[in-house]
């Protein structure tokens, strides 16, 4: 990474908790999250049909396991797995890694993010 | 602020095409509906406290009526569709089809797709239809402006749906009659309901099949723990159930004029249904001793809605699919508002269509046979 490759988002402490802007990296459109204080940044276009993933509602993954025979398998969310689902028909992308939640053969793509001097960046070279 | 400028993605590929959606939902209201009732059914709807108290679309996240709520527990969300709270005006349709890419649309009542799971009597069902019926041609259809209606018909109530029949005759806002799959007992291909089909026959009116979710939770049997079992399952055999009624009864032997269409099962189904209605034929056919050909022959006659296309199976079989089917017998759907609509860029995106297949399937195939 160069300094060239970043694009900057804004301030750190204007960058709420929950708060989302999009930012253009490389021609593509990107948005950048901030979820639980962490800072996420995915391509703002499902995979399935275009739609704006981005906008969608962030949730966290939800596991079952399996106990035992004959009792329900018990299902509860992920905490440490948050997740971005679109808003068109629901496919669902863990934030972190893009990975579609179905099918981890279909990849969002992500950015890292980087704050330097209380500055938010995405970088552009990191997708 | 995140403001996307991407808000309608694929714009260029939407207008390369013209296109005619065969199955798109009007989100009516009881209220609206209910202006145009006969009584006493027109007291008891405005009495029946809609705003206050009514069964709200949101009760099934929780309380659910069919397994599971539509748009998965707050991870869809929709214009144009937050109903009841806010149902659809006319002046929001044109909205609601260029946001998808539609040219042209046929609008399918939505209520009635739930009213097909009242089994306890065969009323209320009528009193719906016929206002609906009322209701559209006055304040919603606009057939100069790209805007047909199919006229829903309450089949088990054969009087009902003659006089509905009877009513749209001339009406050219109406371009088909619609029977809900769901729920239809007996299957539609019972003799009892010939009268119908040798109406449309000779209205020129294609019978548009459309299945439902009405009874999803039990529509055959009773215990399935979530939408994804439901909604595959229910969807699909309220279709196949009335496909191989039809064709075994032989209702495209019997009316062979009557154009006749499926909607809102994809379409990998039908290649199955085919080949095994086939080999059971071949087995038995003094069982269904109209039929001239093969089974599968008429399931090929028949017309079939895309969505929800299956656009992430492999592409050979996908490819195969349509080869069995005929892209003479597609037409696109889009379903819209529905939580699993498809844009018409399910159809343009496919690698094995050609240019000219892509526009029978998108709009010409639905221009000649509903006449548009
Ligand atoms: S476009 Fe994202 S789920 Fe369909």
């Amino acid at each position: 990474m160069s300094d060239a490759d970043l694009i900057e988002v804004k301030s750190e402490v204007e960058f709420e908790d929950g708060d989302r802007e999009l930012v253009d990296v490389n021609g593509a459109e990107v948005g950048v999250l901030r979820v639980d204080g962490e800072f996420h940044a995915v391509r703002n276009r499902c995979l399935h049909d275009c739609g704006p993933i981005a906008e969608g509602a962030v949730g966290k993954k939800l596991v079952g396991e399996f106990v035992e025979p004959g009792k329900r398998v018990e299902k509860d969310y992920d905490d440490d797995e948050p997740i971005i689902s679109c808003p068109w028909h629901g496919w669902s992308y863990d934030l972190e890694t893009g990975e579609q939640l179905a099918d981890d053969d279909i990849v969002l793509p992500t950015y890292d993010v980087v704050v330097e001097d209380g500055v938010v960046y995405v970088d552009g070279s990191s997708s | 602020m995140l403001r996307s400028d991407e808000s309608q993605p694929r714009q260029e590929t939407l207008d390369q095409y013209y296109v005619i959606d065969g199955d798109c939902h009007y989100m009516e209201s009881f209220h609206d509906v209910a202006e145009y009732m006969e009584e006493p059914w027109k007291t008891k709807f405005e009495n029946s406290n809609f705003d206050e108290k009514g069964a709200k679309q949101n009760l099934s996240s929780f309380f659910p009526f069919s397994t599971g709520d539509r748009q998965a527990h707050g991870k869809i969300e929709r214009e144009h569709s937050s109903y009841p709270d806010d149902p659809e005006t006319p002046e929001r349709i044109r909205e609601g089809m260029e946001s998808i890419g539609v040219d042209e649309t046929l609008l399918i009542s939505h209520l009635i797709l739930a009213g097909a799971g009242t089994t306890a009597d065969d009323d209320r069902q009528s009193a719906f239809a016929k206002a609906y019926v009322e209701y559209m041609r006055e304040e919603v259809l606009d057939p100069d402006d790209g805007i047909h209606g199919l006229a829903p018909i309450p089949y088990g109530d054969l009087e009902a749906s003659m006089e509905i029949l009877d009513r749209i005759e001339d009406e050219e806002a109406y371009v088909g009659a619609c029977f809900v799959t769901a729920g239809a007992t007996p299957p539609l291909g019972n003799r009892k309901y010939d009268p119908l089909y040798e109406r449309c026959e000779e209205l020129d009116l294609p019978a548009v099949f459309h299945t439902g979710g009405a009874g999803l939770d039990e529509y055959v049997r009773a215990g399935y723990q979530e939408m994804i079992e439901t909604h595959t399952l229910g969807f699909l055999e309220s279709n196949m159930s009335q496909i191989v009624s039809l064709v075994c009864q032989g209702v495209p032997e019997k009316f062979p004029d009557l154009d006749i269409v499926f909607m809102e099962s994809g379409i990998t189904y039908l290649p199955g249904l085919m080949t095994r209605l086939d080999e059971e034929y071949l087995k038995r056919p003094e069982e269904a001793p109209l039929l001239e050909k093969k089974p599968g022959e008429y399931i090929t006659d028949f017309y079939y809605g895309t969505q929800p296309l299956e656009i992430s199976a492999e592409a050979e079989y996908l490819e195969k699919c349509f080869d069995m089917v005929g892209t003479d017998s597609l037409m696109y759907a889009s379903d819209y508002p529905h939580w699993d609509y498809g844009r018409p860029t399910t159809v343009a995106d496919l690698p094995f269509l050609s240019e000219g297949e892509k526009k029978q399937i998108l709009s010409e195939n639905a221009k000649e046979m509903f006449d548009l």
